[in-house]
């Protein structure tokens, strides 16, 4: 992608004397500022530390900034590498970044060098002086670098005002001896407002506009003039045009004047020509014949059509223009622009980029997959309508001109309701309630609503009369009227049985777990008796019932093998309680338990010969706590309050 | 012509317009500049309105539509649709959707006669599209993307697809779409097509960043204003190659 160099955003390099400012009040301002002498040695010593490191963390972090921010010159583009070295002479360029660096380093030494000495600074006076030694000697380091500073200044405003030439996009070189017109042309094709007076050198620098071409912006850097002399001699001026003539892909337009008003000679600019031809090669070259309102190819002597005819060899073209009179200007630039985007093309179709954008060129025309006819859809209204014209006063108003009528933009409200495509115009503005009676109204909305309903209306009347809802007829059989009088009966009990419950339920509102217990359970005998008021043999289920819910009466004894069986070994032992010896509880024998005492006993042994406190003694700290006792006296003395 | 324009800053004008050949929806903004621009240039053709959808302004990104109808996802509230309802002609049929993939601007590209749609789409969202659009229906994905109507703009003149889209994939969605088909980039180098530019039958409308050389592969390949595709391989490919590479 293009590469853009952007010099503008370097920051300003302070002279020495604000450096010195900027970095001193920096410390004062964001380290400590109090200490005493009574302070601990260490403290001072790491106080006046303290200052001396960020004095020089300071000025480094400024002046690698500048390093850092000013280009190397190893690094930019040739072509800016080289107009560097005419505009501010590399050499000095790279001597004053190198002192930059030196300042740098030096700075850093000192403050290694003091914080050591600091480390046996044995007073506040002498650590004090320490630090004043070291920040002296910082500010004369910066003070030496005052001439590098105040380069790089300029060199900085310089840089910010070169034009922001692109080096690899497109490119047209204007160029040719000075008062030609070349800034006249430059002027013509882009909008560059370049100065153009009728005297050599009105361009002194280089300038570049922009123009577009063929959908593609292309630069035209306007050069100043150059002479015909060895290059050694060439002066700042011209070198600059020799830089981007050299340095540049792009495309050359050389100019030439054979009305010899600029005040040089048609040999003098041929011979320009031919020594600066080795700057164009592989370049798109054009001889350009300026001012042919003033002098034509065709008008000059013999002697001097051959010269221009021995130039416009080995692709040179030649073109024909006059900027007075517009004419051939276009033709000019379209001329060269092609030339140069068919080389780069040429170019970048060797290279592996393009594969990359070959879908990016491909028109993918469809197959025919069935014989539908798919056409394109353009009403009527478009071919007829007239192109929308801010400059015609009978122009369609725009809702913009009515913001604009109405107060501009977030006053004016825009109607929404406007274009509404009504039956009638009158119900446009219409309030609408969103919620009504609790109902969303737009579930309701049904364009036709009424037509279902008469469709719903006619099924339903329909189906009545295919007679969908009269009720079947009645068939009992004898099957049904058992079930029916089966079913009547099993309610008649069941309702004797809520009312005999209910009956007995009088006074007692809850159940003890004995009735909740036996709460679903009747007797056997009831059991029997149903079944037999059900016509069944109930004799046989109540024998089952009672061999099942049976209980055993008091008087019967039970076997003893099986109490005994029942009974645990830890029911046994629970039965008896003792208590048991802690002394010896979580010891294994006997031997353990031993040993443990002889431990007890040793550890005693000290405390107790001397008579000592244990910590299960009871212990009172201060005897008289003497707030206890001081105080108002009742004689009157010791009043200490 | 095609046109430049700006939403308030943003230059991806797709996610608030839509474009058909018979209405154009914009979305509700600050001022009128963005609703004027395409009402200078179709407001005497097809209605322009302005809209919001579920009240958010990307409505471009949220319905898809040709000319005999649109389709609206299911976060659009009564009121929207009623006033889409009553600002649109009744040959545009209307229909809000129950579909997971709510963004239907994103999932479905189309123009009059065929959809490309998202391979995940419901199988009903589907029937509906083919229904309420007229349209034969796709399950594709743009070069490897599965958001068919973000990477590319159709219509019946033709279309514009994602710039990685490779030259087999572009012959087969031509083929499937029956348009000429180019891959692409909107709005200085931006892949998401569907969001930089608008277009209907005879015009287009691009992000303001859109550069020369992009602005003139839409018009050629949406034919706006008599511009012929075979230009892109003609007259325009060496300035696609010096632009591109």
């Amino acid at each position: 992608m293009a590469s853009i160099y952007n010099f503008k955003k370097i920051a300003p390099v302070p002279d020495a004397g604000d450096f010195l400012d900027i970095v001193l009040s920096k410390t004062q301002r964001k380290t400590p500022t109090v200490i005493h002498p009574g302070y601990k040695i260490t403290r001072i010593r790491q106080f006046y530390m303290r200052k001396v490191k960020f004095t020089q963390d300071t000025f480094d972090e400024k002046l690698r900034q500048i390093l850092e921010e000013f280009p190397m010159l190893d690094n930019v583009h040739p072509f800016y590498a080289d107009l560097m070295n005419v505009l501010y002479d590399k050499d000095h360029y790279k001597l004053a970044l190198g002192q930059v660096n030196t300042a740098r380093h030096l700075i850093d030494a000192v403050a290694k060098d003091y914080v050591r000495l600091l480390k046996f600074g044995d007073s506040l006076y002498r650590c004090k002086q320490l630090k004043r030694a070291a920040l002296g000697r910082m500010a004369t380091i910066m003070k030496r670098q005052k001439d590098s500073l105040s380069y790089l200044e300029q060199v900085r405003q310089h840089l910010a005002r070169l034009p922001s030439i692109d080096p690899n996009t497109r490119t047209l070189i204007v160029c040719g001896f000075p008062n030609v017109g070349k800034s006249s042309f430059m002027n013509k094709v882009t909008r560059a407002d370049v100065d153009v007076q009728p005297y050599a050198f009105t361009t002194k620098s280089l300038f570049v506009g922009h123009m577009d071409y063929k959908y593609l912006r292309w630069q035209v850097i306007d050069t100043p003039g150059i002479l015909d002399h060895p290059l050694e001699e060439r002066n700042t001026i011209e070198m600059q045009s020799i830089t981007a003539l050299a340095h540049l892909r792009a495309a050359v337009l050389f100019f030439a004047d054979l009305s010899e008003q600029c005040g040089y000679s048609v040999r003098e600019q041929m011979s320009l020509f031919e020594s600066i031809r080795p700057l164009f090669a592989n370049k798109p070259t054009m001889l350009v014949i300026s001012k042919t309102d003033v002098c034509k190819l065709e008008d000059v002597g013999p002697e001097e059509r051959q010269l221009v005819d021995a130039v416009v060899k080995d692709g040179v073209e030649i073109s024909h223009m006059s900027t007075y009179m517009d004419t051939g200007v276009i033709e000019t630039r379209n001329l060269a622009c092609e030339k140069l985007l068919q080389q780069r093309v040429e170019m970048k179709l060797k290279g592996q980029q393009v594969i990359s954008v070959l879908n990016k060129l491909n028109v993918a025309q469809p197959a025919r997959r069935d014989t539908v006819d798919r056409p394109v859809h353009i009403p009527e209204a478009v071919v007829k309508r007239r192109k929308y014209d801010s400059q015609d006063p009978g122009r369609m108003v725009l809702e913009r001109d009515l913001e604009a009528d109405g107060g501009g933009a977030g006053v004016y409200n825009v109607d929404l309701k406007k274009q509404y495509m009504l039956a009638s115009d009158e119900w446009r503005h219409d309030v609408i309630p969103e919620i009504m009676d609790g109902k969303n109204v737009a579930d309701f909305i049904d364009a036709d609503i009424e037509e279902r309903l008469a469709e719903l209306e006619r099924e339903e009347e329909k189906l009545a009369a295919e007679g969908l809802y009269d009720s079947p007829e009645e068939s009992e059989d004898e099957e049904d009227r058992r079930i029916r009088s089966l079913a009547s009966r099993i309610r008649e009990r069941k309702q004797i049985i809520a009312q005999e419950s209910r009956i007995n339920n009088i006074g007692r509102s809850t159940l003890t777990h004995q009735q909740k217990a036996t709460a679903g359970i009747s007797a056997p005998e009831d059991f029997a008796d149903h079944l037999r008021q059900l016509g069944l043999d109930g004799d046989a289920a109540q024998a089952t019932a009672e061999r099942i819910t049976r209980k055993r009466q008091r008087s019967e004894s039970r076997n003893p093998a099986v109490v005994l069986a029942k009974r645990s070994a830890s029911l046994a032992a629970r039965a008896i309680s003792v208590q048991r010896d802690r002394s010896t509880m979580g010891l294994r024998d006997a031997h353990q338990q031993a040993e443990s005492e002889r431990i007890k006993t040793r550890a005693l042994r000290n405390m107790g010969s001397m008579g000592r406190a244990g910590e299960a003694d009871r212990r009172i700290g201060t005897k008289m706590p003497k707030h206890l006792f001081s105080g108002k006296r009742g004689i009157g003395t010791n009043n200490r309050r | 012509m095609a046109v430049r324009a700006q939403f308030e800053n943003s230059n991806e004008i797709g996610v608030f317009s839509k474009l058909t050949n018979s209405y154009s929806l914009v979305a509700i903004g600050g001022s009128e500049n963005f609703y004027s621009v395409f009402e200078s240039e179709l407001g005497d053709v097809i209605p322009v309105i302005h809209t919001s959808i579920a009240g958010t302004r990307i409505i471009g990104r949220l319905t898809a539509g040709n000319r005999r109808g649109l389709l609206v996802p299911n976060s659009t509230t009564d009121q929207e649709l009623q006033h889409i309802r009553n600002s649109l002609p009744d040959s545009v049929a209307i229909q809000r959707i129950e579909e997971r993939l709510s963004a239907l601007g994103n999932v479905i590209a189309c123009n009059d006669y065929v959809a490309l749609v998202h391979p995940d789409l419901d199988r009903e969202t589907e029937e509906i599209i083919a229904d309420v659009l007229g349209v034969e229906v796709f399950r594709q994905t743009i070069a490897d993307n599965v958001l068919v109507g973000s990477y590319c703009a159709i219509s019946n003149q033709g279309g514009l697809v994602h710039p990685r889209t490779s030259v087999q994939d572009q012959d087969e969605l031509s083929s499937l779409l029956q348009i000429p088909l180019v891959a692409g980039t909107v709005n200085r180098g931006s892949d998401v097509i569907g969001a930089g530019i608008v277009v209907n039958d005879w015009s287009a409308f691009a992000g303001m960043d859109t550069t020369s050389t992009e602005l003139s592969v839409v018009e050629s390949i949406f034919k706006i204003q008599d511009a012929q595709p075979s230009a892109i391989v003609g007259d325009m490919r060496d300035s696609l190659i010096d632009n591109y590479s």
